[in-house]
């Protein structure tokens, strides 16, 4: 346990909760909670593409709410870091993909197995190598890829809703100037409700349902670990993890708990395995909206996290219930406030892969690639991204690496 | 003749490479533009004409007049507008657009404000929308992977290959490469490319409010901070003290002659002006103008025969052009170079991010394209964020609250 990194202590959590709660950071946790649940479509449009019933569907995004959401409000709360569990979206589209070939059990043991790569990794601190294998400006330039295209469905609804979409933007920029007080992102959202309360919405497909997780037991087979164990494993580690890590980095703190991320990510995905659930691990989007300057003061971050995680863990059995009422809000509204807030994160993550003046080339293509969102082997753009944009770079920016500089200049005996 | 002893292999070798580097990258973007526009292989090698004529023209007589290698072609970034904007804007209305950017920039020439109003502009929100418009191209590269996975991959390879080894000629022999794989892979056959004499056609202009907003304003921008600013830049630090006022009027007459046969506005290079005012041009910077020469005079060559380059392009799939053209701007760091301009301009960095994220988004309404609108709402936040008030707050606040 010696590589697992010490956090604060659970002891006085709901005191230091109630002492830390802020403006911010409640509104930040919201859009961060809300965000997450809309994010479920992805697992809806990938299973329903990969001819999954509707029934396993709903199972899968409860137990994602319910089994994230729970580890989502001990890891914040312990380290006191902006740190939401959430699940791995590349992960989703490769298991929605993978359960027609080899079967929902085996599936889920191949999940098993990747948890139990991912729980060693941590415990055996190897997270400090692969973040140093992996330069900052390469991972950053993976999540601005990945986090671009909710700046660009942000800016999308002008088309075809330009009105509410353009008050929301400058309410929200017009507060950012001149009303500091009052988080930004609070008077978009309540510009977006003045303006649909106004125009109307149709709640006539909103209806109550209450639905639980359910256990099943997985199976192992070599099949299913090879085409999704294991690039599950891989994207857990090597790309969850780092890119999680590097946000909150980014955002200013300087100690970040890499193993431990690693670890809890790995034991909740092996949890996660007997609740029809393919991984559990920190996850950028969400990570970004509560570690950003818009969750107000850099110590107190912590909390917004702990909001989205409580989020999810209320909301995962009203589930159906919830994504109706989503569903009945006009599309722009989530797509504009999750932009918004995720704004400055997009901001700062271009900021590091393109101001520094190294691994430029690298940073270039892990953008590109995770923007173009393609697939290779099944396997999201966000991985490739980083794969491609490490190789990249040893072959142009040799010298940018600092591993490679170390045994440069002191050669070993 | 004093100018004969001026002649040299190595400046003429510069100015052909030059050109053949123009033609190998940026031309594949204004390939891409007419595919869009799905014009006729006629019209195209009208287009092919007029920019090489015109970038010959203006190119000869600038380096003949200044003795300076002023290297002229079209407009890169504005080629790359033209994609987004085909085909819901006419190619009459691209040429009235044309003229209408000619006129403003030999205004700018004429009355010398060149440099004022560089400096007018938010340095950030100029270098995000191109790295906006680039963007999409940088991005289609790896979208044609689930098209044409051989090809894109293949071509990749040989990009980095080519980069690492030799960087001054890896577009042409990138060009060389995509092509022999395009035959191999996707069965493109090359039998109908032959020798042929381009015959210019005439376009008529339509001026619309689409046309000059949607197109000819932004173009103006992108020609006068993405190719005459780089391009200046580029002729001083290489020890040239060149006035720009007739550089910019020349080429503005130019492109107003080119404009009615289909030629986008002519510029001073950027991406290829650097191979001929450097020292592998000639060791002595006053016989490098002869590579500006050369250059001109392997652009009337390739416009003359501009229906061969045309059927060469016509007879490659259009994904190939796709992957050479975002390559091409990959290559030039024209992507990474503007994103970092931008990204590097922290006051302000909120507002480039914004019109960045405008342009690349392709959204466009009211018929005008997301270039427009990219700097449209990158200037309200610009306005909004990032303006000093007098007198309201002090500006280390705004710019950490811009942050």
């Amino acid at each position: 346990m010696k590589h697992i990194e010490k956090g604060v202590s659970l002891r006085h959590v709901p005191a230091d909760f109630i002492r830390d709660l802020n403006v911010d950071n409640v509104s930040a946790g919201i859009v961060a909670g809300l965000f997450g649940i809309s994010a479920s479509v992805i697992h809806v449009g990938a299973g329903t593409a990969a001819g999954l019933d509707s029934q396993f569907i709903m199972i899968w995004v409860i137990a994602y709410l319910l089994i994230n959401g729970l580890f989502g409000l001990v890891m914040p709360a312990y380290y006191r870091l902006p740190l939401p569990m959430a699940n791995s979206i590349p992960g989703a589209l490769l298991f929605a993909a993978i359960i027609p070939v080899v079967g929902v059990e085996a599936a889920l043991g191949a999940s098993l197995i990747a948890g139990a790569i991912a729980l060693v990794a941590g415990l055996a601190g190897v997270m400090g190598i692969v973040m140093k294998l992996i330069p900052m400006p390469i991972v950053m330039g993976m999540v601005g890829g990945v986090l671009l295209k909710f700046g660009l469905n942000m800016v999308a609804p002008l088309e075809n809703a330009m009105l509410p979409a353009a008050i929301m933007i400058l309410a929200f920029f017009l507060s950012a100037r001149f009303l500091r007080r009052v988080p930004p992102l609070i008077v978009a959202m309540l510009a977006g409700i003045a303006y649909m309360a106004y125009a109307g919405i149709d709640f006539s497909g909103v209806e109550l349902s209450v639905t639980f997780p359910e256990f099943i037991v997985p199976t192992f087979t070599l099949e299913a670990f090879l085409a999704y164990g294991l690039p599950l494993a891989l994207i857990l580690v090597g790309m969850e993890t780092p890119a999680g890590v590097g946000l909150v980095k980014g955002m200013g703190y300087k100690q970040v708990p890499a193993n431990a991320i690693t670890a809890v990510g790995g034991f909740a995905t092996m949890i996660s395995s007997f609740f029809n659930l393919h991984s559990t691990c920190i996850a950028a989007p969400m990570t970004g909206i509560c570690s950003s300057p818009e969750a107000g003061r850099l110590d107190k971050r912590w909390v917004a996290a702990v909001i989205a995680g409580a989020i999810f863990v209320v909301a995962a059995p009203f589930y159906g219930y919830v994504i109706s009422l989503i569903k009945a809000m006009p599309s722009y509204f989530v797509a504009i406030v999750a932009g918004l807030a995720l704004l400055k994160v997009i901001t700062s993550a271009m900021y590091m892969t393109f101001a520094g003046g190294k691994h430029e080339m690298g940073g270039l293509f892990a953008f590109l690639i995770a923007a173009s969102g393609l697939q290779i082997l099944g396997i999201g753009a966000s991985f490739w991204a980083l794969v491609l944009g490490v190789l990249i770079s040893l072959i142009f920016e040799t010298k940018d690496f600092e591993f490679i500089r170390q045994v440069v200049h002191e050669p070993s005996a | 003749m004093r100018r004969f002893k001026d002649w040299s292999i190595p400046a003429v070798t510069a100015g052909f490479v030059a050109v053949l580097v123009s033609y190998a990258g940026p031309l594949a973007i204004f390939f891409q533009a007419a595919q869009s526009a799905d014009v006729s292989p006629a019209m195209m090698t009208s287009w092919v004409w007029a920019i090489s004529i015109g970038a010959a023209v203006s190119g000869i007589g600038l380096s003949l007049w200044l003795r300076v290698p002023v290297v002229t072609a079209w407009s890169a970034p504005g080629t790359a507008l033209l994609v987004t904007l085909f085909p819901e804007l006419s190619i009459n209305e691209a040429v009235g657009a044309y003229l209408t950017a000619a006129v403003v920039i030999l205004v700018i020439g004429v009355t010398g404000s060149f440099d004022r109003i560089i400096q007018a502009i938010p340095p950030g929100i100029a270098s995000a929308m191109m790295a906006g418009i680039l963007f999409q191209f940088g991005v289609g590269v790896f979208e044609s992977l689930a098209t044409v996975p051989a090809l894109m991959i293949g071509m990749l390879l040989a990009y980095l290959v080519f980069k690492r080894l030799t960087p001054r000629y890896c577009l042409v022999l990138l060009l060389i490469v995509g092509i022999v794989l395009a035959v191999v892979l996707e069965g493109a056959s090359l039998e109908g490319v032959t020798v042929q004499l381009a015959s210019p056609t005439f376009i008529r202009p339509e001026w619309t409010w689409q046309g000059t907003l949607g197109l000819a304003l932004p173009l103006v921008l992108v020609s006068l901070t993405g190719q005459f600013l780089p391009g200046m830049a580029i002729l001083r630090t290489s020890g040239y003290n060149t006035p720009a006022r007739p550089i910019v009027t020349v080429a503005s007459l130019t492109s107003l002659a080119m404009a009615c046969f289909g030629g986008i506005t002519t510029v001073i290079a950027a991406i290829t002006a650097a191979i001929c005012t450097g020292e592998e041009a000639h060791k002595e910077p006053s016989k490098r103008y002869i590579a500006g020469v050369a250059n001109g005079l392997f652009y009337l060559i390739g416009g003359t025969f501009a229906g061969t380059i045309v059927l060469l392009f016509t007879s490659l799939p259009g994904e190939f052009v796709a992957v050479l053209a975002g390559l091409a701007l990959a290559l030039i760091g024209a992507i990474a170079s503007n994103i970092s301009a931008f990204a590097a301009r922290k006051e302000h960095l909120e507002a480039s991010v914004i019109t960045f994220l405008a342009t690349a988004s392709g959204v466009s309404f009211l018929g005008l394209g997301s270039a427009f609108w990219g700097v449209v709402i990158g200037t309200i936040a610009y306005n909004v964020l990032h303006r000093r008030l007098v007198g309201r707050e002090d500006p280390q606040k705004v710019s950490s609250s811009a942050r």
